[in-house]
């Protein structure tokens, strides 16, 4: 049902087809994850963005393979382009050791709670050190000096001390700094962070994304960022997907997503949160109504119970994918109109 | 750490010496003679009662409660714990003889409940929902709720009486010189004697393993790129070794109390046997000497697996 514009696939670090992940508990069906299609550039930053419960952070598991039993991948594929060529993921064994030499060391991922992401009894140092065991040759004296070296890079202070301190002795951005630290110790193709910044106050926030756009610049790491942050993604973003019930509504680069929104949903988003460079007196509104139950879905478009462009068309099928651009797609009846349109 | 061990047995201490003053309670309020179980029967014997009075007045029992009670524990920490009323021994000499006898038993049984209980503990929730974890939660229920003399009395029935493979009771004989001698005496109490152990640690490790391997830390240690065994083993358990040692701490007293059934089905000469006999025997001196010990153990081993939790989390450790 989608047709993804192939870009260069040497530019491309990750790709993902039609996707769908479903969940099965108490012999009920959710589909979490409803066909999603997408790439991840190398060296460039997507952010997947969409209220909760719409498939983020299913969508970043089916990429490790670190879905929980009760779900499974029920179609599409996911490509790793790796440089010794192309690997499909979703279908290596889940925790096998071809899908184990990748986890860690080629795609990492960060957490949204280091507190709890974290092994409490294990120090820092121990468990940075465990990651370069199973992926590096080096040994010893070798990986805790390495750690010293993340941790340092990370902007951590102290590290020869912080390096033995358990993860209860950091503050909640330190942890997640660590988190990173170790995420990065193998320098990664490709970085996924599902909301790292959620449990976080405001202003460590700032130095998080700061630290990740640096890495993502020294480093070419592909980031895939999962966020609820519209400001986030105007700050950090070089390509936006929007998800709403398991289904990309609009995807494309952060201009062309921010600046010609043409779903409604994705409207909606901008103007529930106040966006960077949009002027003081914005209009702030709360999307209207809530998601639907996910095992008694709308038949069409699944946002058209809270849209207020709602047309009998929209309730009949789920609206297809047009592509706009190249890279800018869309999955709404009317999208022509506010493609078009000036903002409302 | 040092500071942490030092401060749980220095709480330790008020507690001790609150659990004595209410068994030398007891002891006081027991029938018969305090001079009695204080004396060696050859100071007894040819006692007149001036002489006895007189004894009396020395060893100060005409002195109010709390002085007869410090007089009393002072002794205690000298490891004077009287006479028994029935032919006069020195308790110090029967505990001295039977306690090794109950520490043996009691510490193969609780080595074996903690390493069985943990393994099939973890085997269950590693494998939740499958028919080895419903048996052995089945097998688990019903290990708890058997009592331990039902499970002796089958032992020595199958495995003494009819097919003879191990001794029907005892510890020793004269010609035994090594533990390896006296091991086929030990098997069959300290695996009864395990039995309701093993079958609550293992509940136990099932829901704390399924708890800690429910935890984000696990699926970061997965997102590493680790092997499963070290996933489940490394990162779960060490986390949920936590509350079973905790619960080890608990069920202790338990063990000591499943103890003297066992020591009496399996006749076993240790501290167990000694209490049900005195019991019989209504020699208080010796009962409560035995209870004093167990408490005094039950308050030294809680302090021991405190030290162990702290040394295991370094939350308790660095928390504190
Ligand atoms: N472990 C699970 N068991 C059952 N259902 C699950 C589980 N994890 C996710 N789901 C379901 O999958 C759907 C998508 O969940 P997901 O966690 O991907 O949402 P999300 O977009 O990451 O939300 P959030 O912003 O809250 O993290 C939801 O309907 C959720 O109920
Ligand atoms: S398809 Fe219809 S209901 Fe859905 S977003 Fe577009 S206009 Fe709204
Ligand atoms: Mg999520």
């Amino acid at each position: 049902m989608t047709t993804t514009t192939q870009l260069p696939v040497n530019d491309v670090a990750l790709s993902v087809r039609d996707l769908k992940t479903f969940f099965y508990t108490n012999k009920r069906c959710n589909k979490a994850v409803n066909g999603v299609s997408f790439e991840i550039r190398k060296g460039k930053t997507l952010c997947i963005v969409g209220e909760s419960g719409c498939g983020k952070s299913v969508t970043a598991s089916a990429i490790m393979q670190l879905l929980p039993t009760l779900s499974r991948i029920e179609q599409g594929e996911i490509v790793y382009h790796s440089e010794r060529g192309d690997i499909r993921l979703d279908t290596l064994e889940r925790n096998g050791k071809a899908m184990r030499s990748i986890r860690g060391s080629e795609i990492a991922m960060i957490f949204q709670d280091p507190m709890t992401a974290l092994n409490p009894v294990f120090t820092i140092g121990f468990q940075i050190a465990e990651n370069l065991r199973y992926h590096t040759a080096m040994r010893g004296r070798q990986l805790m000096d390495k750690a010293i070296d993340l941790l340092r890079s990370m902007g951590i202070p102290a590290p020869e001390r912080r390096v033995e301190q358990f993860p209860h002795q950091f503050s909640g951005g330190m942890r997640q700094r660590a988190m990173i630290a170790m995420a990065m110790a193998c320098n990664p193709k490709i970085l996924i962070a599902d909301e790292p910044t959620t449990a976080l106050d405001v202003t460590i926030q700032a130095q998080i994304f700061e630290l990740m756009a640096t890495l993502k610049r020294e480093h070419g790491t592909a980031i895939m960022l999962i966020t609820h942050d519209m400001g986030v993604v105007a700050e950090l973003a070089d390509d936006v997907a929007v998800m709403y019930m398991g289904n990309i509504v609009e995807a494309g680069t952060v201009d062309e997503v921010l600046r010609r929104p043409s779903h409604p949903y994705t409207r909606a988003l901008l103007d529930s949160v106040p966006v960077l460079g949009r002027g003081k007196n914005q209009d702030i509104r709360a999307i209207p109504g809530s998601t639907p139950d996910p095992f008694n879905r709308p038949k069409g478009c699944q946002f058209a119970d809270r849209c207020a462009y709602k047309l009998d068309a929209c309730e009949t099928a789920l609206p297809a994918e047009t592509h706009l651009s190249p890279t800018h797609r869309v999955m709404c009846v009317r999208h022509e109109e506010f493609a078009n349109g000036v903002r409302s | 750490m040092l500071a942490y061990v030092i401060r749980r047995v220095l709480i330790m201490i008020p507690m001790a010496v609150a659990i004595s003053f209410l068994i030398y309670l007891g002891l006081d309020a027991t029938p018969g003679d305090a001079v009695s179980f204080m004396l060696s029967p050859e100071q007894m014997s040819g006692a007149n009662p001036e002489r006895l009075a007189e004894l009396r007045e020395a060893l100060g029992l005409n002195q109010p409660l709390f002085v007869r009670y410090f007089i009393w524990l002072w002794g205690l920490l000298q490891g004077n714990f009287g006479y028994t009323l029935t032919g006069g021994v020195p308790i110090s000499d029967l505990l001295a003889r039977r306690l090794p006898a109950t520490l043996e038993l009691a510490a193969v049984a609780l080595v074996l409940s903690t390493v069985f209980g943990s393994i099939l503990g973890i085997i269950s929730a590693l494998r939740r929902g499958s028919a080895t974890d419903n048996t052995l939660t089945v097998v688990g229920m019903v290990g708890v709720s058997i009592p331990e003399f039902f499970f002796g009395l089958v032992a020595i029935t199958v495995f003494a009486l009819n097919l003879g493979w191990l001794p029907v009771g005892g510890r020793s004989m004269p010609q035994y010189i090594t533990f390896w001698d006296r091991l086929p005496h030990l098997v069959m109490p300290s695996l009864v004697l395990s039995i309701m152990m093993t079958a609550g640690v293992m509940r136990y490790a099932r829901a704390a393993m399924l708890d800690a391997l429910n935890k984000d830390f696990i699926k970061t240690a997965r997102s590493k790129g680790l092997p499963e065994w070290r996933v489940n083993l490394l990162h779960g358990f060490r986390v949920a070794l936590t509350p079973v040692v905790v619960l080890i701490g608990f069920r202790l007293p338990a063990l000591i109390g499943g103890s003297v059934i066992v020591e009496q089905v399996f006749q076993w000469p240790g501290v167990g046997s000694l209490f049900v006999l005195s019991v019989r025997n209504q020699d208080y001196p010796v009962v409560m000497a035995v209870a004093l010990i167990s408490v005094v153990t039950v308050l030294v081993v809680s302090v021991v697996i405190d030290v162990l939790t702290a040394i295991i989390d370094p939350r308790v450790r660095l928390g504190n």
